[in-house]
């Protein structure tokens, strides 16, 4: 090495480090935690992303006398609502929500083999990776988020044909599609995914997201609304529930 | 073919290294000696889209950039430059068509060699095709046509081999995105060493065969993925000191290539290949601010400092202000390159390389350990245990944890990068150091959680 040193912080500025939030994401989740103290255990539980202690929580709480499928709103939900929150704020990061997304799904299993009644989502979503495309990291944290947001989600994969996404539509009746593409060679199925879809009548949001995707291409076609990252997909979902319409949903997530 | 582990570092300091010199150049193509004394630009380009509907209009496009990018170099008078092609599907799925793109490209760069004597080898990447829609096939069929097309672009022009191979990604998907440091380990340190002995030990039989390279890969389809998810300063899906732990367990990976033949330059996306050029002394290729048109990343100066050729990644061919796009990142390369190989000529190549390296030792935790002096810190941590590619890629990961746990202060991390970090360390103390205890309890555990995980691909 040569004797070369330099003050970063004149060439430099680490804004992520300027901005952090000062609380840390345990205390951050201790405040937004339910008071509850069957209840609350679950929450601290899927914020840990412990699908064990999950399961434990549950148990005491029906045998407690809670009802199964009520506690996937009342406990399961919760606990999930303070890992979204504390996501969006910027205080915990993604594995974190990946993981209390897979111990909230274990929850939600546990739940319906205890109950015979089944439980009611807040709405179903169909997620692909558009035809001939294999990148699916970014569909996986789509479905993760929208299934950590209460929302149904049937995930289509990746590489899937026009065909069949139409197909999964009609069968499934979904509020609203997502579509991943990384490669500008690939992002031209979404247009024909909405042509076919507006010949069969059907008139769904159609988000669609990912590396090569802007909202200029997106804007080309009626169904279509910009996603620009992840979490715009649970936003989009909660704003459809809310009774904004694709025109609506266009002034919200087209902020370019 | 056999493996031959590396044991020991092939430079005696870190400060040996250095930009446009390895320990073992390679001479390849039409005159041209990679890491022998000076750098040299390396251009990549996609064709447009509607390019790849036919055969014959990705031979033209191809033969459109290859005359664009050569008229270029000669009206700048660069002295040396370097063609990747990264195939499209289409051009490995269908081996003759990589192999007359070679043709016709090769054809284009002879012409200007002949004429202005000017140094160029042309690089083929055909792409890993070893995949179903599901899962991916690493073994069989798809592996028999992946090695057509090695043949066909060795035999017609091609004077580098390489690939971004895929082994391990299944598992590291998964793992990446739950910090995951034992799955990081398996997946990219077992499994994706497991699969490059394998491939590279068939890839330099096909390049002895043809008396062409055996150039190198990269361990794009994990780290980088890492890297991207970790994304910019204020990205929140991953921690960047997770990003840099699964980069240094790739260069472990990507090191294997060499032990079965390859012999450099690296693929320029390999972010780790500054670790491999320790221990190995192949030349290597690398991408940074230049590779802007791709993607995005936080050491685009730092990355440069031990370079033999320099890269932009990829870009797609179209129109600009300056020219096509592969004339005005050639031309870009070109001048990075000239004021590389002035700072060589005049005996200021190490205070060069040390300000690219202070531009962005401390912008990211990554670039920390990227630095060559760290970086050479982590291979002398792989070559330790060279001969356990379990071991020696846990090594790494335990070097650039302690590295980054006694950073210099100017290396300022967020209380998340920290917990982060402390997270990964007792991870990594929880670890067994039996190999094969290690990779069976990850069978059990992987093949219950990772539906697409199949063990087969790897001959487990
Ligand atoms: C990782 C990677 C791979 C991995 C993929 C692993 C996987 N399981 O996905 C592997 C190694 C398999 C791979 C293969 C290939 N790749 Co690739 N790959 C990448 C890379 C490096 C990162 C992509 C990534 O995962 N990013 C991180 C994720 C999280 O980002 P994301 O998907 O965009 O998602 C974010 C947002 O966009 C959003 N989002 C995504 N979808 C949606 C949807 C909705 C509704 C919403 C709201 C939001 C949203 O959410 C996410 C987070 O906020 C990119 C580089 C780049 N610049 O992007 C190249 C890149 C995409 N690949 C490229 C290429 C060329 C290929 C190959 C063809 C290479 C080859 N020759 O074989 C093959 C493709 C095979 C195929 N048929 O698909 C090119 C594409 C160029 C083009 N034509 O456009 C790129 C751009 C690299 C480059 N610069 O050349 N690749």
């Amino acid at each position: 090495m040569t004797s070369l040193e330099i003050e970063p912080n004149t060439i430099l500025v680490r804004y992520n480090v300027e901005k952090e939030k000062s609380m840390s994401p345990a205390e951050a989740a201790e405040e937004l935690y339910p008071k509850d103290e069957l209840i609350r255990p679950i929450a601290e539980a899927i914020f840990e992303g412990e699908e064990d202690d999950v399961v434990d929580g549950l148990q005491k709480a029906i045998d407690a006398g809670k009802d199964p499928i009520a506690l996937i709103d009342d406990a399961l939900m919760v606990g999930m609502g303070v890992v979204s929150k504390l996501y969006d704020e910027g205080v915990i990061f993604l594995p974190n929500v990946m993981m209390s997304a897979d111990a909230m799904l274990e929850g939600i299993e546990f739940c319906k083999s205890k109950s015979s009644t089944a439980p009611v989502a807040k709405g179903k979503v169909v997620c692909h990776v558009a035809e001939g495309d294999v990148h699916d990291i970014g569909k996986s944290i789509v479905v993760a988020l929208l299934r950590a947001n209460g929302f149904d989600v049937v995930d289509l994969g990746r590489d899937v044909p026009v065909d069949e996404v139409v197909e999964a539509v009609k069968a499934e009746k979904p509020m609203m599609l997502t579509g991943t593409a990384l490669m500008t060679t690939t992002m031209f199925a979404f247009k024909a995914v909405n042509d076919r879809l507006l010949e069969a009548g059907i008139k769904i949001p159609f988000q669609c997201g990912g590396g090569a995707v802007n909202q200029d291409f997106v804007s080309q076609y009626e169904l279509g609304v910009y996603g620009e990252e992840a979490a715009d997909a649970p936003k989009m979902a909660q704003a459809i529930l809310e009774g904004k319409d694709l025109d609506a949903l266009k002034k919200q997530f087209h902020t370019h | 073919m056999a493996i031959n582990r590396y044991t020991k570092m092939a430079y005696a300091s870190a400060d040996d290294m250095i930009f446009g010199n390895a320990t073992a150049p390679v001479k390849a193509g039409l005159g041209l000696e990679i890491g022998g004394g000076y750098t040299v630009p390396e251009v990549n380009y996609a064709p447009r889209p509607e390019a790849g509907a036919t055969k014959e209009k990705l031979v033209e496009e191809y033969e459109r950039i290859t005359r664009d990018i050569m008229a270029r170099m000669v009206q700048i008078g660069a002295p040396a430059v370097v063609l990747e092609t990264e195939h499209v599907q289409q051009m490995t799925n269908n081996p003759t068509w990589g192999g007359e793109v070679a043709a016709a490209q090769k054809a284009i760069m002879e012409d200007y060699h002949d004429e202005y004597g000017i140094k160029c080898a042309l690089r083929h990447t055909p792409g890993d095709i070893r995949e179903d829609r599901d899962y991916l096939q690493l073994r069989g069929d798809k592996y028999d046509v992946l090695m057509e097309s090695f043949e066909e672009v060795a035999s017609n022009g091609a004077d580098l081999l390489s690939i971004e191979t895929m082994g391990g990604k299944e598992v590291s998907d998964y793992a990446i995105l739950r910090n995951d440091i034992a799955g990081m380990l398996f997946a990219i340190g077992y499994l994706g060493t497991t699969d490059m002995d394998m491939i590279w030990q068939d890839i330099t039989k096909i390049a002895k065969k043809n008396n062409v390279i055996s150039a190198g890969d990269t361990d794009c389809s994990e780290a980088n993925t890492a890297m991207f998810i970790a994304g910019g300063l204020l990205d929140k899906n991953l921690a960047h000191t997770l990003a840099i732990i699964a980069r240094a367990i790739s260069a472990a990976r990507s090191l294997a290539a060499y032990e079965a033949g390859a012999v450099g330059p690296g693929k320029d996306c390999g972010y780790e290949n500054t670790i491999v050029k320790s221990i190995a002394g192949v030349p290597i290729a690398q991408e940074g601010k230049t590779s802007t048109c791709a993607h995005s990343d936080v050491m685009g100066n730092l990355v440069m400092q031990c370079c033999d050729l320099w890269s932009n990644e990829s870009v797609e061919y179209h129109g600009e202000f300056g020219g096509t796009t592969v004339q005005c990142w050639s031309e870009s390369l070109a001048y990075d390159c000239a004021l590389m190989n002035v700072a060589l000529e005049t005996g200021n190549a190490k205070v060069l390389r040390d300000m690219m390296v202070l531009s962005d030792k401390y912008r990211d935790p990554q670039g920390y350990i990227l630095a060559y002096d760290n970086a050479y810190k982590v291979g002398e941590a792989i070559v330790k245990d060279a001969n356990d590619i379990y071991l020696r890629a846990k090594n790494a990961a335990v070097e650039c944890v302690n590295l980054l746990t006694n950073a210099d202060p100017k290396l300022q991390m967020t209380r998340f990068e920290k917990n982060a970090l402390k997270d990964a360390k007792e991870a990594l103390d929880g670890l067994t150091d039996d190999t094969d205890q290690f990779v069976s309890d990850c069978l059990e555990t992987y093949k219950a959680e990772v539906k697409v995980f199949r063990p087969e691909n790897y001959d487990l």
